[in-house]
C-alpha cells in the first residue's frame, strides 16, 4: 500500500521585510550577514493569526477536491507553536472554516518545529493502518513569529539581541494524506529518530521567544547526525551520499542548513573538499532553500516548505528520492524519506505558489514595526477584542480585501470570530 | 603530556579554524579575543569553528556538550579536557 503527501499548499503570507534592511533598522551587524542567506522574511497581518495561515494553505487543496473526497478527511490535525489557547484547539477552527465533515477526529498538536513532522506521521500511520480503507488526513502546520511589544523591542537591541528577529517568519504548509501519493510516497518503515532533554530555544510566554542560538545550532547538528545514523540503522544499504537526490531539512536559516550538511559530508566522506562539498550542497540542497530564504522560517512548517522548494525545482517527472530532516527544540527530531514521482511538479506548480510570493508587499522597517505593534493587541489570551482594518487600510486593500482569503474580524469572549475577505 | 600542553595544543588548532571560517585576522586580534563574537563570528561561524576544531583534535562528544561554553578560554579548557579525559580512556 502506498502512503504519502496527496496534496501540498504553503501560504507565505502578505508581507514582508528585506532581512538587510531589518538588520539596518535594528542596528544588527552586517560583518557576516552573507553566510546567514537570507533574503526576506514574510510577517503576519493584524487580521491573521495561525488561524486563518492554516486556513488559507488548506482551502485551495480542498476546493479541488470532489465532495465525495472531502467527505472521506476523518482526521484533521494541525501542528503549531503559537497556539492561541492552552485548551481550545486552533484545529476546531480550521475544520469549521474548512467545511470538513463531522465524522472527523480533530486535534492540535505541539512540539516546537518538530510538531508539523509528528503530525505527518501520525496522519500516515492512520492511513497505513488501513483501519479505514480510503482514508484521508489534513495536516496543517503553521505558525506566527512572537510580536513583540515595542518597549521589549527597544530592550531587545540595547542588550544586542535579537538576531533571531530576521528568521522569523510566518505561514502554513497544508497537506493532504491518502493512499494516493502524488507529491511524496512515504519509504514505509524508513524513519531515524533523536531525541533528548535540553533548554536550547522555547516560548515561555506569549509571543517571547527564548532561547541559546548557540546550543541550538550545536543540539541540530548532533540531532541530525544522530537521527540518519539511527535511519541508517534500520534502511539496510542507506547511505548520506547516495540514497537520497534531494534532501530537505529544517530550515532555521538557510545558512544553518549548508553548516549541518558541511559537517555531514565531513563525518559521513572523510576527506571531501570544500569544493566537492559545495557541489553537492547546490546540487542536492540548494534546490529546498528556494522559499526558505524568501519566508524565513515557519517553525513547525519549514521543513515542507523545504520540500515544496524541491517540488518547484525537480520538473523532470521521474522518480526521485527526497531525505527529510525534522528538528524541534527541547528536543525532538527525525530523519525520513519519500519519492516523489511523475505528477509531483505538476500538482505543486498548478497551484501557483511563485506568483503568491511575487505577490507579497514589500515593507519599510517602519510599516513593519507598526504591524507588529497592531499584532499584539489580538493574539493569546485577548478576551474582546477586533481588528482595526482602517489602521493598515492600505495593506488591506491590496492584499485582502476580494480575494476570498479567511481574515480574523474580531474576539468575542476568547472566541475568535472570522470572516472570508 | 599535561594539561598545559593540551591547552596549548587545543589554542593552535582553534586559531587555525578561525582563520579558516573568518578569513585572515591579525595574530594580536586573536590574541586580545575573548570570544569568538569579539572577532565578529555569528552563530553559525562559531558552531562551525567548535565543530572543525573537535574533528581535528579526533574529539567526538555530542556538540551539544559545548553549549555552556562561551569564552575562547572555555572553549580551550573544555576541549583540553576532553583530550586529557579521552588519552586517559585509552592508556587504561
Amino acid at each position: 500500500m502506498s502512503v504519502g503527501i496527496e496534496a501540498i499548499h504553503p501560504y507565505l503570507g502578505q508581507a514582508a521585510i528585506d532581512v538587510r534592511d531589518l538588520f539596518a533598522g535594528r542596528g544588527l551587524s552586517l560583518d557576516r550577514f552573507d553566510n546567514l542567506m537570507m533574503r526576506r522574511k514574510s510577517v503576519a497581518l493584524p487580521c491573521e493569526d495561525p488561524v486563518t495561515h492554516a486556513v488559507n494553505a488548506a482551502r485551495p487543496l480542498v476546493s479541488r477536491m470532489d465532495p465525495s473526497e472531502v467527505e472521506r478527511i476523518e482526521l484533521v490535525i494541525a501542528a503549531t507553536e503559537s497556539g492561541l489557547d492552552f485548551g481550545k484547539a486552533l484545529s476546531t477552527y480550521v475544520h469549521h472554516h474548512l467545511g470538513l465533515p463531522r465524522s472527523c477526529r480533530v486535534f492540535e498538536v505541539k512540539h516546537a518545529c518538530y510538531g508539523g513532522v509528528a503530525a505527518l506521521q501520525m496522519a500516515a500511520a492512520l492511513v497505513a493502518s488501513n483501519a479505514s480503507p480510503g482514508a484521508k488526513a489534513l495536516v496543517v502546520a503553521t505558525d506566527v513569529a512572537g510580536a513583540l511589544e515595542a518597549p521589549l523591542r527597544r530592550e531587545m537591541v540595547e542588550k544586542g539581541e535579537g538576531y533571531h528577529e530576521p528568521s522569523s517568519g510566518t505561514g502554513a504548509v497544508a497537506m493532504v494524506i491518502g493512499d494516493r501519493p502524488d507529491v511524496l510516497e512515504l519509504d514505509a518503515g524508513a524513519h531515524g529518530f533523536h531525541s533528548f532533554e535540553v533548554m536550547d530555544t522555547c516560548r515561555p510566554v506569549d509571543n517571547h521567544e527564548r532561547g541559546d542560538a548557540d546550543l541550538s545550532l550545536l543540539t541540530y547538528l548532533d540531532c541530525l547526525e544522530g537521527s540518519f545514523a539511527d535511519y541508517a540503522r534500520r534502511v539496510d544499504g542507506a547511505d548520506y551520499v547516495e540514497s537520497f537526490d534531494y534532501l530537505a531539512f529544517h530550515t532555521p536559516f538557510a545558512g544553518m542548513v549548508k553548516g549541518a550538511h558541511r559537517r555531514m559530508m565531513r563525518r559521513q566522506r572523510p576527506g571531501s573538499t570544500p569544493d566537492q562539498i559545495d557541489a553537492d550542497f547546490e546540487r542536492r540542497i540548494a534546490p529546498s532553500l528556494r522559499y526558505c530564504v524568501e519566508v524565513g522560517n515557519v517553525y513547525s512548517a519549514t521543513v515542507f516548505l523545504a520540500l515544496c522548494g524541491v517540488l518547484a525545482h525537480e520538473s523532470s517527472g521521474k522518480e526521485r528520492r527526497v531525505g527529510l530532516f525534522g528538528y524541534g527544540s527541547g528536543c525532538s527530531s527525525e530523519f525520513w524519506s519519500g519519492v516523489i514521482g511523475a505528477r509531483s511538479h505538476r500538482r505543486f506548480v498548478e497551484l501557483e505558489v511563485e506568483r503568491a510570493l511575487e505577490r507579497r508587499r514589500a515593507l519599510s522597517i517602519a510599516e513593519y514595526d507598526r504591524l507588529l505593534d497592531l499584532n499584539c493587541g489580538v493574539g493569546f489570551g485577548v478576551e474582546n477584542g477586533s481588528v482595526d482594518v482602517e489602521a493598515f487600510a492600505d495593506l488591506y486593500d491590496q492584499q485582502v480585501r476580494g480575494r476570498g482569503l479567511l481574515v480574523l474580524r474580531r474576539i468575542e469572549g476568547f472566541h475568535r470570530v472570522y470572516e472570508w475577505s | 603530556l599535561s594539561l598545559e600542553h593540551e591547552r596549548d595544543r587545543v589554542r593552535n588548532v582553534l586559531r587555525a579554524k578561525v582563520r579558516e571560517v573568518l578569513g585572515e585576522l591579525p595574530a594580536e586580534r586573536i590574541a586580545a579575543a575573548a570570544s569568538l563574537k569579539d572577532l565578529g563570528a555569528n552563530s553559525v561561524d562559531r558552531v562551525e569553528i567548535a565543530a572543525l576544531a573537535m574533528e581535528d583534535l579526533d574529539l567526538d562528544f555530542p556538540l551539544h556538550e559545548l553549549g555552556d561554553v562561551g569564552t575562547i578560554d572555555g572553549l580551550v579548557d573544555e576541549l583540553a579536557r576532553r583530550l586529557t579525559v579521552t588519552r586517559r580512556g585509552a592508556e587504561s
